[in-house]
């Protein structure tokens, strides 16, 4: 066996190793620490950059831990879905950088070690959730990152961080039982975890209830972590009330473990071809238009910048299940490459929009009027982000608009692609609110104008995230000549 | 007519050009505002210069193309330069280059200078990109860029006015681009990716309901931006927020670009077999012709000269709906030569417009009495202007009135003339008042006037203002000689029905 299948052993246990070293390493010295988790990251990113001209190369590969074959050992495996650990180093890293000034700024000092800490064992257990082959690890990794992103929420120790991270807990803790109990059921009926496997058995398995029973489990708990309308209401609090940085993470990746816990279940049964998926599919679609139409209803009404940030994500995972739901290859194209464009989207407006905090220290727009001037670099990222979350084409919004429009009319359902276009109306009408205050009001604290540019270890993670926005879309064909072979592949046994 | 296909470095640097000045707009504002001005004029006269170039080779057949970018695996960014969109470009960026110089004598005081010079610029890069987009996807996104990231330059002034006057602009340019985008996906579902020939994209086979979907989306989408009534609403209040230059580019181009996304959809998408079998052209003929005489009985109730001078606009860009509408050869060269006539002589009024602002503050036309006395040389060309929108020969509009009742009578539709005449006459109604005040009545004594008593303008802004007045003379007089925009016309309409 050659060597390089190792980076995959690298990629999960890198960051992992980082996390329970960081409090060691770091007591006392924020700055050092910050150092130790970007190396960790660094290290991480180098072995995922490897995966990802692998699986370029050469397709989908496996490796079976301790050399012991599934299904017994433990399988991790890596396919073109497992390339957002791409993007998952990326943010991670960039979150990291970001960090640099802010954890100081906003965290006691003894904090910052475990800030650190909690960061990148988030980043494992994202990493690890994407590339295990297993229901069992899945539901452990998606463990290390809920729990590590509960305590993330509530790291500023202030009593209302304390209550977002309660309410979520709560939530997050009830959708993980869920799960649990569906991969327990799956386990009884077919007595395997790994993926590919159970797809295999539940094909020749008669009995239909118990398969029902798990994939009704396994939606809900998803559609909890994925935050989407009506189990939405844990997100907007943990989320505007985190740290930038997190909320970055939690709002750009956390969430889509959700939806890519979704399309793992899509995956397993579409291939096990036992069940009918058209009224989940219907319940998607309509949860989705929903969510995007709700997100956006609720996040006009706000005035606390990250918490129309939170609301829009709502929105966005609207358009992800949406495209799900459709189950048409256009379709679940354009979801899937919403769910990178979405991150990268939604780190430029969460870190631009901490940025801002961090400077000014207000987080109104009634109170930030006139940043434009002052941090206008910042300022031109944000605003970039927005036009990019609108979908305003070029930009990486504008492949999830598109895609799943034209998934809409080829699922004979034009009626959501109406919705979704007239949704993203919807949307603007914030984001505007966002711009005008920014640039064209007139300024509530003339002091603001003495504010300088953010730091350069902010600086530079949102400008790359704004330029992503941006190349993104121009040149889309890169993320979609990953993501089409993908979805052809596990649409197959729909005969479309 | 046989057209041969030439592969061209010019056509992507139409957009780039201006793109380029915009960049450069920030760091030369610290150096100063001098070389920024001579910097902008480059781009803008360079960008001017290759919709020129492009002039001689398409009336000799030839389309000049260029496969930019690869979008998505199936789509490719793709810019094409036939003779509509030759017109268009070579429209809007000599526009652009005389209201680029107004600019920098209009806007040397006030605030914000270099975002309103750099969005300007964008303004014309996204133009261009329109012009000469040759497949819908790309259209698609030079128009969203044009519509949204003109909302900067529609509330420069940042006054309450300007504040209401944007965001109304936004929601109607938005709902409009909505429906766009619908119509652009169907379209792609139904037919793929094609370019935009005049074979038309879509064809009789498919479902009748489908077409007639995607034709209303495309003609109220567009519609928007055209001003067709009653989607017109946020043409009079833009207007007169945004400040005199970009008004002027606005009500010519701005305007003109959603007719000319009408006629992608007709000529390009459709193709006028397909559309006389469907039948709905006359319907949008019905509503074009509407606008023209409500727009036109509206503007005369107008105090402030520049919203009259908006109503004016939606009336004139009737026009241009109805010749495409009618569906013939004629008309539609009527309609295409009027989008090129129509902008240089609003952009005159507009510029006219602006001076009296910025030189004697006076914004009201109730106010003008005697004005020409002190500004003869801003009134004259405001009387030039003026008789060619009404028509009068041989100016601008003469022409394409001319060629406009020529093509009604052509496919049997004299009732149209009294619409075409019914326009002009209010035209006159609306417009020559104001001329007759500013030169015979006797001015309002000192007092009752704006304290600012101000005289003739500088020369940058003169300047501009004369050239484009001289243009609606030379369009007019010399409208035939080859070059000029009615033989793009001509030929536009000819390849379109296939003469």
């Amino acid at each position: 066996m050659a060597y390089w299948p190792h980076w995959l052993v690298v990629v999960v246990v890198a960051p992992l190793v980082g996390a329970v070293l960081a409090p060691v390493v770091g007591r006392g010295r924020p700055k050092v620490v910050a150092l130790w988790a970007l190396a960790a990251m660094g290290v991480t990113s180098l072995a995922a950059l490897n995966l990802i001209v692998r699986v370029a190369e050469d397709g989908p590969f496996s490796y079976d831990m301790g050399g012991w074959e599934p299904p017994v050992g433990i399988e991790l495996r890596f396919d073109e879905f497992g390339a957002s650990v791409g993007i998952i180093c990326l943010l991670g890293m960039l979150a990291l950088l970001f960090s640099y000034r802010y954890a100081e700024h906003t965290l006691p000092t003894e904090r910052v070690p475990y800030y650190y800490s909690l960061m990148l064992l988030n980043l494992t257990g994202l990493i690890g959730f994407v590339v295990t082959g297993d229901l069992f690890n899945l539901f452990v990794f998606m463990e290390i990152l809920s729990l590590s992103g509960y305590a993330l929420v509530a790291v500023s120790g202030e009593r209302i961080a304390e209550m977002a991270a309660f309410k979520y807990l709560v939530m997050g803790a009830v959708s993980s039982l869920l799960v649990l109990f569906s991969i327990g059921v799956l386990y009884s009926v077919t007595g395997s975890l790994n993926m590919a496997d159970v797809a295999a058995r539940l094909g020749d398995w008669g009995a239909r209830s118990p398969a029902m029973l798990a994939l009704a489990g396994l939606s809900l708990g998803f559609m909890v972590k994925a935050a989407i309308f009506p189990v939405h209401i844990w997100l907007p609090d943990a989320h505007a009330i985190a740290p930038s940085p997190v909320s970055a993470i939690l709002s750009g990746l956390v969430v889509k473990v959700g939806v890519l816990g979704m399309l793992r279940v899509y995956q397993i049964f579409y291939a096990a071809e036992t069940l009918d998926l058209t009224g989940l599919n219907t319940l998607l679609v309509w949860l989705g238009a929903i969510s995007i139409v709700m997100g956006a209803f609720f996040a006009i009404f706000q005035e606390d910048v990250k918490m129309m940030l939170a609301y829009s994500t709502i929105s966005n995972v609207g358009y992800i299940m949406m495209g799900l739901g459709l189950a048409s290859s256009y379709g679940l194209i354009g979801a899937t490459v919403h769910v990178f464009n979405h991150a990268l989207i939604k780190a430029t407006l969460f870190l631009s929009a901490g940025a801002m905090i961090y400077r000014t220290g207000y987080r109104t727009l009634h109170d930030l009027r006139g940043v434009g001037k002052a941090m206008p670099i910042t300022t031109i990222a944000l605003s970039i982000g927005a036009i990019s979350i609108v979908g305003i084409p070029p930009t990486a919004g504008f492949l999830c608009k598109w895609y799943i429009a034209l998934g809409a009319f080829q699922a004979d359902q034009p009626f959501f692609g109406v919705a979704l276009v007239f949704g993203a109306l919807f949307i603007f009408v914030y984001y505007i609110r966002m711009v005008n205050a920014f640039y064209f009001q007139p300024a509530t604290h003339p002091e603001i104008a003495e504010v300088s540019e953010a730091p350069l270890s902010m600086l530079v993670p949102v400008i790359i995230l704004a330029t992503l926005c941006l190349v993104m879309g121009i040149l889309g064909r890169i993320p979609l000549s990953f993501i089409e072979p993908a979805v052809t592949r596990m649409l197959a046994p729909l005969g479309g | 007519m046989e057209s041969q296909l030439t592969t061209s470095v010019l056509v992507p640097l139409a957009f780039l050009l201006p793109i380029l000045g915009a960049v450069l707009v920030v760091p030369l504002t610290r150096e100063s505002p001098r070389a920024r001005g001579v910097m902008l004029g480059v781009c803008v006269a360079a960008t001017a210069g290759i919709a020129v170039s492009f002039v001689p080779g398409v009336l000799d057949g030839t389309v000049y193309e260029t496969y930019l970018l690869q979008l998505t695996p199936r789509i490719w960014m793709y810019l094409r330069v036939d003779a509509l969109g030759a017109l268009f470009g070579l429209t809007a960026s000599v526009l652009w280059l005389l209201a680029l110089v107004y600019s920098l004598g209009y806007m040397a005081d006030e605030h914000r200078q270099s975002r309103y010079y750099a969005f300007f610029m964008l303004c014309l890069a996204w133009t261009m990109g329109v012009a000469y987009a040759g497949n819908l996807l790309t259209f698609l996104i030079f128009y969203e860029l044009f519509s949204i990231l003109t909302y900067p330059l529609v509330v420069h002034e940042e006054t309450p006015d300007a504040m209401a006057a944007g965001t109304k602009y936004i929601i109607y340019i938005l709902i409009g681009g909505s429906l766009v985008l619908l119509a652009v996906v169907f379209t792609f579902f139904l037919a793929g990716d094609q370019t935009l020939t005049t074979a038309g994209i879509l064809d009789a086979g498919m479902d009748h309901t489908s077409l007639l979907v995607i034709f209303w989306c495309f003609v109220a989408g567009f519609g928007v931006k055209a001003a067709i009534m009653p989607l017109h609403g946020w043409v009079p209040d833009a207007h007169p927020a945004a400040p005199a230059p970009f008004s002027a580019t606005l009500s010519g181009i701005m305007v003109a670009a959603g007719c000319f996304g009408i006629m992608r959809a007709v000529f390009n998408v459709f193709g006028v077999e397909l559309l006389a079998e469907l039948d709905v052209m006359r319907w949008l003929a019905y509503l074009a012709a509407i606008t023209v005489v409500v727009a036109a009985l509206l503007a005369v109730n107008q105090d402030n000269l520049k919203r009259r001078l908006a109503y004016s606009t939606i009336s004139q860009m009737g026009y241009v709906t109805l010749g495409v509408a009618l569906l013939g050869e004629e008309a539609t060269a009527g309609a295409l030569v009027h989008v090129a006539n129509h902008a240089f002589m609003k952009g005159t009024l507009f510029l006219c417009a602006g001076l009296l602002i910025k030189q004697v503050g006076l914004r009201n036309v109730s106010q003008l009495a005697g004005i020409a006395r002190r500004m003869p040389v801003t009134m004259a060309a405001f009387a030039v202007a003026a008789l060619g929108m009404i028509g009068t020969p041989p100016l601008a509009g003469f022409v394409s009135k001319w060629y406009l009742g020529l093509g009604m009578l052509d496919v049997d539709q004299p009732l149209y003339l009294a619409v075409l005449l019914g326009g002009a006459l209010l035209a006159a109604i609306y417009l020559l008042p104001i001329v007759y005040a500013a030169y015979f009545k006797e001015p309002a004594p000192l007092a009752e006037r704006s304290e600012r008593t101000g005289r003739e303008a500088p020369l940058t802004m003169l300047v501009p203002l004369v050239v484009a007045a001289a243009l609606t003379v030379v369009l007019g007089a010399a409208a035939a000689v080859p070059g000029m925009p009615l033989s793009l016309a001509r030929l536009a309409a000819q390849v379109v029905f296939g003469g």
